[in-house]
């Protein structure tokens, strides 16, 4: 077994932690509450772990794929040729950040988690289910289990918001499922036609990209078939106008679902059109592009005016999430190296920071059973811890440079302009509009003098306050060591099929 | 260490932010003494650059030190700094300033609360105005732009448990944000073809007529905005005086004598790209003529003493704008150099009077406050005749200068309209100090309790009421070549086309009239307290003195655009969101599948003969089908 190989198996161990995890606690009695918070909290920490080595370990000047592992499941039968269909593992400069990524919030989510009361035992097996999920679609390097693992994600989404959440729950799960659903169903069509018209008799992506690169996929396939996984995966990343499920969705899940969701499943949207989208199919990505540059600057744009006025907490962060992944769609329609770099950075300083905001409305809303901005005011006073991490995430929302937000839009903003000067300018405009909605929301509620009815407010407790630290400290890092990502990200980027 | 190591100036601030801002309040004194120490330090090891800088000799070249950032593919970014006269006055003046400010800040913030917190934030502002300057790159100065920008927000928002003071933060972010909107579009659209932010090269690149002409119009415009947005000029002026919300000491620092002039520095650190593309000059002139003059007519109807003072620096902002719109970038920094002294001077003195007074602004309660406190008294009338521009104090010299490059670069108009703006400020500058230092008390119990603030205090005034005496002297050719810069301060600024100082005595005439007229006119009306005769005055044209109490309407023009306008375009969205695209879309589609589920479950019934029914009638359709398509 070479080196490289030993790496394949944390690829596979980080995939496989989770699901082990969710086994254990299923052997475990639901009573015994310790014993399965002690497990989700020792399989987060085991996560966090892994995901920061294969960040760490994945070398910026060696090959695009590293930590390659293969093992073959169906092949030679019927229309399946050699590696038919195989558990192929990997990671680029992309999926490593990404699962750093996951790692922190996953983390984040575990310790935010450790005072959910009702049920702990099914929450956290359907939680590290959906870790699990993740983490499998951002390492697959094969179709079928690409999607098997994204739709292992979004399923026990559909259970954890609609018995653990508040707020319509029913409704907005229901929502969230059916969009979702719907835009796999799409994704689905597009699989069968892709694995069809290319005819190799292998699910493996990197043959796939091949024939997507060599015309094997003809011109006006590529055409015809690109949308579907653009809209497909759209939806999950929110791209207007399949966007609605987010703020409603949000709004209505309990808090450590909405920190992985905002902050690592919405990515899974934006991967998969990487993925699927410009790397399967170059020239109709080519073609589309602009489409998705302009849906993208709308929802850059409407989801940070939308935001303006909003009286929720959760629903301001849900119009500021439709307009910074509109940011992140933005990047990836600019097909160049710099805008797919600030796609990729805004992809984890969107999680982050998302995180993080989520996990204080969370420590808020537990205490205080209202978001509305409108019943607040000063509480500054009685929560000062909470309101620097809130402000610090707030400030990173707007683009303040030395936090991740600038690293990311920046990029973002650089790449846009060399083709689309117009909508680089609407998308800095948007820029503006979230200082907007980011300071009326600290004047109405963190400052001004101190609603009485507060007075008893705590500050974040301990558990909450290591999971905001190293959030906090994701974002600072981003926004300070730029080449740290860049380095990672840039030869990937470079080697996409169309890119420049 | 040499002028390559100046970085040290910026990082050893910003590292004292972290130190107080964490453990600051465990400290002896919460810290303050650390703050002062730390920029002490930084005002030292700005003469070590200074002399450096000089010493190096052979033509004052910048001195530049760089390192490699980010690389992604062709896209390269540098980090470094960028140490050339320009610089060096800034340097100068910030340190200098900020020393003051946080000396007498000490007396000033005595017992509030947050102390440390507000020592913090003066580090942190420190170290950002002090990267800023020395930026070699556009992108780095944008980066320490919004940091000014946050620490500005910090500040001025400092009391946060009162309404006013987190609205006028709010406003001063959002207000200055819009105008950077505008700088990064333009620092974007500059680096789009140039390929660098390197702010040397950008300039090469223009010089060489790498831009269209068009193209740098748009680009120079735009970071014009954010320039503007920053020096608080028309139309984004209105930030500034709400700013005064903040501590008085803050607004001596950030609101009159640093942070606001980085717009002014930024336009003359580009100066020679903003020269090439038609009528850009023009443009900056007349904003900087339209700023000073409106701000000076409503300065006039202002009752608070900071208010005044805020307006005047607006006022004062112009007046460089309206030297760089005529292409002298050494007579802007050179009234940004001795306005920011004289200015900061006025804002701390009005901070002296403030705290003896028990936090007192108005105008209306003050007065004869000179007998009370004759040494904030003397210095604060030293700041203002510098302000009012009567020799040989410092604002004279680059004030009456202005006037000199405005008439060469436009002619008439613009040399009358400035005349009219000097004699504002002096008429200004006059009923402020008369009506809060001399005359009798208006209000007796205020005057009771007043007495002269301690010299932790006084000696920062004494100390910038010096610089407001001397510092325009600099002026001189000889005065500038006996402090070591070479050729004199205006040559070694503006080291192109060297502007060799000359006194014109038209203008030094013209420049003492007006200062004279205003001061005198001032006098008349307000003389020995009375207000008969501006009451008069307000009287004849009710109109007219409400357009200039009112601010000529600017907030009100705004709020509205942003409660009618800007929320309620939210308001739509947000409507259009739940109703069209969620309720109708996402719903609709939802419901309509429900409703065809409803309709289509009637067909099946679970009775056998219906079925048979069914299947029969497909088999004769399909067998006639099959036979028409047959043939």
């Amino acid at each position: 077994m070479t080196f490289d190989e030993g790496q394949g198996y944390v690829l596979l161990s980080t995939l496989a932690v989770p699901l082990v995890a969710a086994l254990v606690l299923l052997l475990l009695p639901g009573g015994f509450k310790g014993g399965i918070r002690w497990v989700s909290l020792i399989t987060g920490a085991i996560l966090l772990g892994t995901s920061t080595y294969i960040f760490v370990a994945y070398q910026a000047d060696g090959d695009i794929f590293q930590m390659e592992l293969r093992w073959a499941w169906i092949e030679n039968v019927s229309f399946l040729g050699e590696n038919g269909v195989s558990l192929y593992l990997g990671v680029d400069g992309i999926s490593s950040l990404m699962a750093l990524l996951t790692g922190i919030v996953a983390f984040a989510g575990t310790l935010v988690s450790w005072k959910v009361d009702y049920r702990p035992k099914d929450f956290f097996i359907l939680y590290w289910v959906l870790i699990a999920g993740v983490y499998g679609t951002f390492f697959s390097l094969d179709l079928f289990f690409f999607f098997f693992f994204y739709e292992l994600a979004v399923v026990p989404l559909y259970l954890l918001i609609g018995v653990w959440g508040s707020t319509r729950k029913e409704y907005g799960a229901m929502k969230l499922t059916m969009m979702l659903v719907g835009g796999s169903v799409l994704m689905w069509i597009g699989i069968f036609a892709v694995v069809a018209e290319a005819d190799l008799g292998t699910f493996s992506l990197p043959e796939l990209w091949q024939a997507g690169e060599d015309g094997v996929l003809g011109e006006n396939f590529q055409k015809i078939f690109f949308p579907f996984f653009v809209v497909g995966c759209g939806v999950l990343a929110a791209l207007w106008p399949f966007h609605t499920w987010s703020p409603d969705g949000h709004m209505s899940a309990p808090t450590a679902v909405s920190m992985v969701h905002a902050g690592v499943l919405m990515k899974l949207g934006s991967f998969g059109i990487i993925r699927l989208g410009i790397q399967m199919m170059p020239e109709g990505a080519e073609f589309w592009m602009p489409a998705l540059m302009v849906l993208g600057t709308i929802g850059a744009v409407y989801g940070a005016v939308g935001a303006l006025t909003q009286r929720d907490f959760k629903l301001v962060s849900g119009y500021s999430s439709v307009s910074h992944m509109g940011y992140v769609l933005m990047g990836l329609a600019t097909l160049s190296a710099i805008g797919l770099t600030g796609a990729s950075l805004q992809m984890f300083s969107h999680g982050v920071m998302t995180a993080l905001v989520f996990l204080l409305i969370g420590a808020l809303y537990d205490q205080a059973h209202t978001r509305d901005l409108k019943d607040f005011g000063g509480i500054a006073k009685v929560m000062p811890l909470w309101v620097i991490a809130y402000v610090i995430a707030g400030l990173a929302n707007v683009g303040l440079p030395g936090l991740s937000g600038f690293t990311a839009e920046f990029h973002i903003f650089v790449g846009t302009f060399q083709t689309y000067p117009v909508f680089g300018g609407l998308g800095i405009l948007a820029a503006a509009l979230a200082a907007g909605y980011m300071l009326r929301m600290f004047s109405i509620v963190f400052f001004g003098p101190l609603n009485p009815r507060w007075q008893e407010l705590r500050d974040v407790n301990p558990m909450e306050a290591i999971a905001g630290l190293l959030l906090v400290g994701s974002i600072v890092v981003m926004g300070v060591w730029w080449s740290l990502f860049t380095d990672r990200l840039a030869e990937t980027v470079l080697n996409l099929p169309g890119v420049s | 260490m040499g002028a390559e190591q100046a970085w040290l100036l910026a990082a050893i601030p910003g590292g004292m932010f972290f130190v107080i801002a964490m453990i600051g309040r465990w400290l002896p004194r919460q810290a303050d003494w650390l703050g002062i120490l730390t920029i002490a330090t930084t005002f030292a090891l700005f003469f070590v650059v200074l002399v450096d800088f000089l010493g190096t000799g052979d033509g004052l070249g910048p001195i530049t030190n760089s390192m490699s950032w980010t690389e992604i593919g062709g896209f390269q970014l540098d980090m470094g700094i960028f140490v050339d006269p320009i610089t060096i006055v800034m340097l100068g003046v910030i340190t200098a300033v900020a020393l003051m400010v946080n000396i007498f800040s000490v007396g000033y913030m005595k017992g509030e609360p947050r102390y440390f917190w507000y020592f913090a934030l003066l580090q942190g502002f420190a170290a950002s105005m002090i990267l800023l300057v020395m930026a070699d790159n556009l992108l780095l100065v944008y980066v320490a732009w919004e940091l000014v920008g946050v620490c500005s927000f910090l500040l001025i928002g400092f009391y946060w448990e009162r309404r006013s003071a987190i609205e006028a933060a709010k406003k001063a972010f959002i207000t200055t944000r819009v105008g950077d909107v505008g700088l990064l579009i333009g620092i974007i659209l500059l680096w789009r073809e140039a390929g660098t932010f390197n702010i040397s090269e950008i300039i090469a690149f223009a010089q060489d007529g790498g831009y269209g002409s068009t193209y740098l119009f748009v680009a120079s415009f735009a970071v014009f905005l954010g320039a503007i947005g920053k020096s608080a000029q028309v139309p984004f002026h209105v930030w500034l005086p709400d700013a005064m919300e903040g501590p008085t000491p803050v607004s001596a620092l950030i609101h009159a004598a640093t942070m606001v002039v980085a717009g002014v520095y930024l336009v003359a650190r580009l100066l020679p790209v903003f020269e090439i593309p038609e009528g850009m000059m023009l443009i900056i002139t007349i904003v900087g003529l339209v700023t000073a003059l409106m701000t000076g007519v409503i300065a006039i109807a202002q009752t608070d003493i900071k208010k005044v003072l805020a307006y005047s620096t607006v006022g004062q902002l112009g007046f460089m704008f309206i030297a760089l719109g005529a292409g002298y970038p050494d007579v802007a920094m050179l009234h940004l150099m001795t306005h920011a002294f004289f200015k900061a001077l006025l804002f701390l003195g009005s901070g002296s009077v403030i705290l003896a007074t028990h936090h007192n602004q108005e105008m209306d309660k003050l007065g004869g406050m000179w007998r009370k406190m004759p040494i904030t008294g003397t210095t604060f009338l030293i700041g203002s005749l510098a302000l009012a521009g009567l020799p040989p104090l410092a604002g004279f010299w680059s004030k009456d200068e202005i006037w000199v490059v405005t008439e060469g670069a436009w002619g008439a108009w613009a040399t009358i309209l400035f005349g009219v703006a000097a004699v504002l400020t002096a008429f200004y500058t006059t009923r402020l100090f008369i009506r809060t230092f001399m005359g009798n008390p208006q209000d007796e119990h205020v005057y009771e309790h007043t007495h002269e603030t301690g010299p932790v205090m006084w000696a920062p005034l004494v100390f910038l009421g010096v610089l407001a005496v001397v510092s325009g002297f600099v002026i001189f050719n000889e005065v500038g070549t006996a402090l070591g810069f070479p050729g004199g301060f205006t040559e070694f600024i503006f080291l192109d086309e060297p502007h060799v100082y000359s006194i014109h005595w038209d203008f030094a005439a013209a420049s003492l009239a007006a200062a004279v007229i205003g001061i005198f006119v001032g006098a008349w009306m307000y003389w020995g307290g009375r207000l008969d005769r501006a009451t008069a005055f307000a009287n004849w044209q009710p109109g007219l003195f409400d357009v200039a109490r009112n601010k000529f309407y600017w907030d009100d023009l705004y709020q509205a655009g942003v409660d009618r306008g800007l929320l309620g375009f939210s308001y739509v969205v947000s409507w259009f969101d739940r109703y069209a695209v969620n309720d109708t879309g996402v719903d609709g589609s939802a419901q309509t599948t429900g409703y065809a589920g409803f309709i289509l479950k009637h067909i099946q019934t679970g009775k056998v003969p219906n079925y048979a029914m069914g299947i029969a009638i497909g088999v004769i359709v399909l067998t006639i089908a099959g036979m028409a398509a047959r043939g």
